[in-house]
């Protein structure tokens, strides 16, 4: 081989991010048209108001409980964790896919984010917001829950800074601020886009005010991706952290089921798992009714179906070395957790999470499935029911049946339980029909970055500009 | 941004280099050998202590070619450009399995007393024992063994042999069969390297048990193989070989992935003591208590301190990542500290009330070392030590980090 000249920005794989008509007009257009003249106004309204009952519902829910009490959900004596901690660990998980996005893809240089990202940080934001409302609700007397923040005040009483309820506190606190700052600091030249394009007077002070006076000047543009480089950096201990202090919620118990070392790496994963599922469940309708398919296209699904499927893996490796682990320890309360989860009262929800989370993904072995819509919808749907029933087998079947037979009992969750869960999706999804309509969907300054015409040499062979 | 990489000079082949590491890999193996036998023979207990420091090294140059599998098999899996020019490598280090297999017949004669607690015919009465014998017994363990290895054979020699024929015949199709294989083979990867960490480390104290221990086994491989292979690339462009094809862009990477592991490492190790110790299980403690104990308690903060902390600073700067100097020195650290991480996970169990040191541990590392190096001269050998034809390797070589 003689003398080659090289072009980093030649990428062997040909494949375009976004499809080959667009150029940075058409993407502005495509998606600042979303917010501006919205193409499906009736779905909307019809969706906000099923969202928005949801929402009243939560609302309706959490009053009735602080009225009455815990008393009005299922928990009992010996299982003291339902539904609050179930769904408290479900909505969490949902956040990684757009932390791990927007964080650990970003630094990996995984391009195809841009079409997505935006789309998931949203999420992650909403998701955290949901998990956040059950630890506050369920301390019973709610006035009281300034307490979990370590403040200073006459009483001198501290919180266990032993516990990782404790610990949840912090990380998911800290988790939601920086994601919070990720999601807004990206938002701010595409709100200056909006505000330039604003026809009325309102508009544009509003999205002006958000838009912080960005004017899109090459200094302005220098310190925004040094902030974003930090930002994606600090973000990516977070992936790992949040759900590794969740599973020690469990893990650091003397409990069979919850006592097992590979809790942390296994949550993240099964994080990343479901929020990558809520994502694709989400983006397919949404790329379909706004008429966003040339951006967010087939390859982005089947990227994240891939995800899915390395991230079902990986879950289904845990549930294997559990319960060999659980056989080869000798330990007969590890055995018996592990049979009981199986075969005991509970084996209908055991067998729910199994399926929807090990064994359905699978199909995402041939690529045929890994883009057909209507396939990634279901399973997408199904691997969300499978953890959520995942966090429910580990709170619900270890607490049950403990050391004592004679204290073993039962749960069932009661109508406030299941109201206040459906409340809990109306809250997300009213949060997120807002973001849809107010806010660019897709990152349009970041996509502009992975189109053809912004790499030099574009248009002009050899040339450099 | 454009730049010209002139390969038309470049020297592409192990060359002579092969009989130079054929032949200092064979004398610093021989050597290594005879001490080693001279030891074995001549100090008490020194047969007994020979099985010992043979898990232990064995432990180690296990995991460097698991780490050569993984490296592979995860770049044909995400499709990876940047890091064709040094695959080759890293394919020569997974296709070393062969030697391995070799390496483990000495752990056979060694069965007794390396897996006393479970191989003693006494074991069947202790209860916790008793329940898992079905699992910890010699004709199983020995089955294991040989279906690790036979998959670890074939992934390596696959990976190895279709990267190679490309070389010849240029067709893409190797690439397609790469990573459609990728996936399973990935897979696979995951479940033998954690039994494997089950049954050569775990099953040392057959009483103890943590699911995590396979992924902290895969964790040190990892690591250990990105500064093997670094280390390795750095050597042959130190005696004039590929010069032009890994660049400072390839270190860049690889120190990341250093960096990455390290934390990952770390992570993994972290969630395996914090969640033990704050449970205070005796069974479960008992693995610490034994790493806790007289002078393994320095030995342990040392771990904590050189395995995590000192490469996490080192590694944090963009400057040690693209300078060769520190690099070399920085994947030289790695390789040595992987070492004393497995000598961490195995010898307390073996010496439970302190570090027990032999020169056996040594001498063991250079013969197996030595043979490795054989092993790795054979693997460069054979073909190129960039994949020319590889579909990716222009974007390799052009891959820069911005």
């Amino acid at each position: 081989m003689g003398t080659i000249t090289v072009d980093r920005d030649d990428p062997i794989k040909g494949k375009p991010l976004v499809e080959a008509h667009h150029d940075f007009g058409s993407v502005t257009d495509a998606v600042c048209s979303v917010v501006e003249k919205p193409p499906i106004t009736k779905a909307w309204w019809i969706s906000f108001f099923i969202a928005g009952s949801g929402l009243m519902l939560l609302l309706a829910m959490i009053a009735y409980l602080f009225w009455t009490g815990i008393g009005v959900w299922g928990v009992n004596n010996p299982v003291g964790w339902g539904f609050a901690i179930v769904n408290f660990v479900f909505w969490v998980g949902i956040g990684h896919a757009g932390t791990l996005i927007s964080a650990i893809l970003f630094l990996f240089r995984q391009q195809w984010r841009t079409s997505i990202n935006r789309f998931a940080e949203a999420m992650t934001i909403f998701a955290v917001i949901c998990a956040l409302v059950f630890p506050g609700i369920h301390v019973g007397r709610v006035w009281f829950a300034w307490w979990m923040f370590p403040l200073p005040y006459q009483q001198m009483a501290w919180p266990q800074f032993r516990s990782p309820l404790l610990w949840d506190v912090f990380a998911v606190g800290t988790y939601f601020t920086v994601s919070l700052l990720f999601w807004y600091m990206g938002l701010i030249p595409d709100l200056a886009t909006i505000r330039d394009r604003a026809t009325s007077g309102i508009r544009r002070f509003a999205y002006g005010l958000f838009s912080l006076g960005w004017r899109g000047s090459n200094r302005q543009w220098h310190v925004y991706e040094r902030a974003y480089l930090l930002l994606a950096a600090l973000a990516t201990p977070l992936v790992l952290s949040v759900h590794s202090v969740v599973s020690f919620d469990f893990a650091v118990a003397n409990l069979p089921g919850w006592h097992t070392t590979i809790f942390p790496p296994y949550f993240v994963a099964g994080a990343i798992f479901s929020g990558f599922a809520m994502v694709v469940f989400l983006a397919v309708p949404a790329r379909e009714l706004y008429g966003l398919k040339s951006i967010i296209t087939m390859r982005h699904l089947e990227s994240m179906n891939k995800i899915i499927l390395a991230t079902g893996s990986m879950v289904g490796y845990a549930y294997a070395i559990e319960f060999f682990v659980a056989w080869y320890s000798g330990n007969i309360y590890e055995q018996f957790a592990f049979q009981n989860r199986a075969f005991g009262p509970y084996w209908w929800a055991y067998w729910t999470m199994a399926s929807c989370n090990v064994f359905i993904p699978q199909v995402y072995w041939f690529k045929k499935m890994r883009r057909s819509i209507p396939v990634m919808m279901v399973v997408a749907f199904f691997v969300n029911v499978g953890m959520w029933f995942e966090r429910f087998v580990i709170t619900v079947t270890s607490l049950h049946r403990d050391f004592l037979p004679g204290s073993w009992g039962f749960y069932m969750p009661t109508w406030v339980d299941i109201c206040t869960l459906i409340g809990s999706f109306g809250l997300f999804f009213t949060l997120f029909l807002l973001f849809i309509r107010f806010l660019p969907m897709v990152a349009i300054a970041e996509i502009k970055g992975v189109l053809p015409q912004a790499h030099a040499g574009h248009g002009h062979e050899g040339g450099e500009h | 941004m454009k730049r010209t990489i002139d390969r038309s000079s470049e020297n592409r082949t192990l060359g002579d280099l092969g009989p130079l590491l054929t032949r200092v890999g064979g004398i610093v193996a021989a050597l290594g050998i005879l001490a080693t036998l001279a030891l074995a023979f001549t100090a008490d207990h020194g047969v007994e202590r020979f099985f010992k420091s043979y898990t232990t090294n064995f432990a180690y140059f296990l995991s460097l070619s698991l780490g050569g599998i993984f490296f592979v098999v995860i770049q044909h899996l995400t499709g990876a450009t940047w890091s064709v020019t040094v695959r080759r490598i890293a394919e020569a280090i997974a296709a070393n399995m062969l030697l391995l297999l070799g390496l483990f017949i000495p752990i056979v004669f060694g069965m007794d007393i390396i897996y006393h607690h479970w191989t003693d015919p006494h074991a069947a009465s202790d209860p916790v024992l008793a329940a898992k014998l079905g699992y910890l017994n010699k004709p199983f363990f020995l089955i294991r063994w040989g279906v690790y290895f036979l998959i670890w054979v074939v992934v390596s020699r696959f990976f190895h042999g279709q990267s190679v024929k490309q070389d010849t015949t240029g067709d893409i199709d190797h690439t397609l069969r790469m990573q459609k294989w990728s996936a399973p083979a990935i897979v696979l990867f995951a479940l033998t390297t954690t039994f494997a960490a089950f049954d050569l480390i775990m099953s040392l104290n057959p009483h103890w048990y943590s699911t995590i221990l396979g992924v902290y086994y895969f964790a040190g491989s990892a690591l250990s193989a990105f500064a093997l292979i670094a280390m390795s690339s750095m050597w042959l462009q130190a005696k004039g070989r590929i010069t032009q094809s890994v660049t400072t862009e390839h270190y860049h990477d690889l120190g990341k992935l250093c960096f990455a592991f390290t934390i990952f490492w770390a992570y993994i190790g972290f969630s395996q003591f914090m969640l033990i110790w704050y449970a205070n299980i005796p069974e479960e403690t008992e693995w610490y208590l034994h790493r806790i104990t007289g002078s393994w308690l320095p030995f342990s903060w040392g771990i904590l301190i050189a395995h995590f902390v000192v490469p996490f600073l080192f590694f944090i700067s963009r400057v040690p990542k693209r300078s060769r100097a520190f690099f070399r020195f920085g994947a030289a650290y790695i390789l040595i500290i992987h070492w004393c991480d497995m000598y961490w996970v195995t010898m307390p169990e073996w010496y439970t009330d302190g570090i027990h040191f032999s020169l056996m541990d040594i001498t063991l590392f250079f013969a197996m070392g030595g043979l490795y190096l054989v092993g790795m001269a054979r693997g460069l050998g054979k073909a190129s030590l960039v994949p020319e034809k590889d579909p990716r390797l222009e974007g390799s070589l052009a891959f820069e980090n911005y």
